[in-house]
């Protein structure tokens, strides 16, 4: 029952509600996801010539209504749960930085555990 | 010049508190006055979770507010969004289809078992027997895998919307949820004998915080804590909701009303829990989960009154609608504020310094829904 964890993790769940993921491609820049947020934590910012979503994850509670409501499929969410900031400025996920996709899963097997 | 016969010694007390930093208090603080060993009075100070709930749902349209309802008690995670979403059903006149009410009710029962076994484990953390926590404990996360499964998060589940519920459950989710049944089942023969038969459990909580039927039906008593005082009321019998009307509930009261009365009570539930969650999985329908409910639907103009069963208790709302798309006032009765306010001090005057955390906590409160 007892993992040692970060060299070993629990296999991630389909449908997991992580930290969000942008397509870069199908988003328009209609304002639905930022009108829905409970927590007014979405907000469309200029970035390559179109407006995008900027999330800040601080404010976020991770209940998916964005993911949801979007007309064109957009932003999904991943399963990466695991988020560590120094300061709070790094809690803002900029549009770039959110269509990246997050590592594959949450354990490090290139550590070795010590002896 | 003192003297050292009793009766002309002046009795002095101190003021001790059971406060936050306290290994079985939880978050809540008291002062106890005491002489000696002996409690004569204790003053509660509740306030430590107040976020302002009620005023922050005046804010936000109807299914903003469903994700912002499970944070009243997390310990219950799905009562308190069932409560919230079938009110707002009632006041539009809109009814869930029933695959979602059959749904709606497994999960809560799931609820209940999770937090009767998180109970398992606090009452033994603060008696001081540290295994039962951490056994009980490694067995709930079987429970939090099947909400991670069904709903996608693993303690706030976002699960209920009005209208129905936001995924469906899946063949593979029963095959899950049948496999845990049976886990908990054989569980429970481990935990009779490491908590509930336990001789040192027994003694140190037969015959503490005695609550006679008359007081606990005057102080406002509800849920497994008024069953256990032998008053057999339950609201998912006297007025049922979402798929209870479908199914045998089976309810369990006991005669003695100490505090071993009520754990044994809640041990009961997790039994009932179990057959009940098996009966709904055999009559589920098929059909569609979800109605359509768009994001800012208006409200008719009235009040609206809906109360559940929790694990702790009565779980109630009022809500009050102006005929917009967000509630005017939305008021919450949560189980846990007769019992701490007015309950715990009356059951603890006259007892040991070392009974109050046994009361506490076979009282199971949760300040957070005394504070909201």
């Amino acid at each position: 029952m007892t993992l040692r964890f970060p060299y070993e993790s629990l296999p991630a769940v389909k449908g997991y509600r992580g930290r969000h993921i942008l397509d870069l491609e199908k988003c328009t820049g209609c304002p639905v996801c930022s009108m829905v947020c409970p927590n007014q934590a979405i907000e469309l910012v200029e970035y390559n010539g179109k407006k995008y979503p900027q999330i800040h994850l601080g404010k976020c509670c991770f209940c998916a209504l964005c993911a949801e409501y979007c007309p064109r499929d957009a932003l999904h969410m991943t399963q990466e749960a695991i988020i560590t900031i120094m300061d709070t400025k790094e809690a803002v996920y900029t549009p770039e930085r959110l269509s990246q996709a997050p590592p594959d899963s949450m354990a490090d097997e290139t550590r070795q555990p010590p002896r | 010049m003192t003297t050292s016969n009793l009766e002309e010694r002046e009795i002095s007390f101190m003021v001790i508190p059971f406060g936050p930093q306290h290994p079985a208090s939880g978050h809540f603080h008291a002062k106890v006055k005491c002489n000696g060993e002996e409690v004569l009075d204790l003053v509660a100070y509740p306030g430590y979770l107040h976020r302002g709930l009620e005023k922050l749902m005046e804010y936000r349209t109807h299914v903003q507010n469903a994700m912002l309802a499970e944070r009243i008690c997390i310990l219950d995670p799905f009562s308190n969004d069932l409560a919230y979403v079938n009110v707002t059903e009632m006041a539009a006149g809109i009814e869930a289809p029933p695959r979602a009410k059959f749904i709606r009710s497994i999960m809560a029962e799931l609820g209940r078992i999770l937090s009767h076994v998180t109970w398992i484990g606090v009452i033994s953390s603060a008696l001081g027997l540290e295994s039962g926590t951490r056994i009980s404990w490694g067995d709930r996360e079987k429970i939090i895998r099947i909400q991670e499964m069904v709903t996608g998060g693993r303690i706030y589940p976002c699960y209920y919307v009005p209208g129905g519920v936001r995924r469906d459950l899946s063949q593979e989710h029963i095959d899950e949820i049948y496999k845990v049944l049976d886990y908990i089942e054989k569980a429970l023969k481990l935990y009779d004998d490491l908590v509930f038969y336990n001789t040192t459990f027994m003694a140190r909580m037969e015959n503490v915080g005695t609550l006679s039927k008359e007081d606990a039906i005057a102080l406002g008593a509800t849920g497994p804590n008024l069953r256990a005082s032998g008053v057999a009321t339950d609201v998912r019998i006297d007025e049922p909701y979402d798929a209870y009307p479908y199914v045998n509930v089976e309810v369990v009261t006991k005669e003695k009303g100490d505090s071993y009365a009520r754990a044994l009570c809640r041990r009961g539930e997790i039994i009932a829990s179990i057959s009940i969650i098996r009966q709904l999985l055999e009559k589920i329908p098929a059909g569609e989960f979800r109605v359509k409910w768009p994001m800012t639907k208006k409200l008719p103009a009235g009040e609206t009154y809906f109360c559940c069963e929790a694990a702790r208790g009565e779980l109630c709302f009022h809500m009050v609608s102006d005929g917009s798309d967000k509630p005017y006032r939305v008021k919450i009765r949560g189980p846990s504020f007769s019992h701490t306010l007015s309950i715990f001090p009356h059951l603890v005057r006259g007892a040991q310094l070392a009974d109050v955390p046994a009361i506490y906590w076979s009282l199971d409160p949760c300040p957070a829904d005394m504070d909201r």
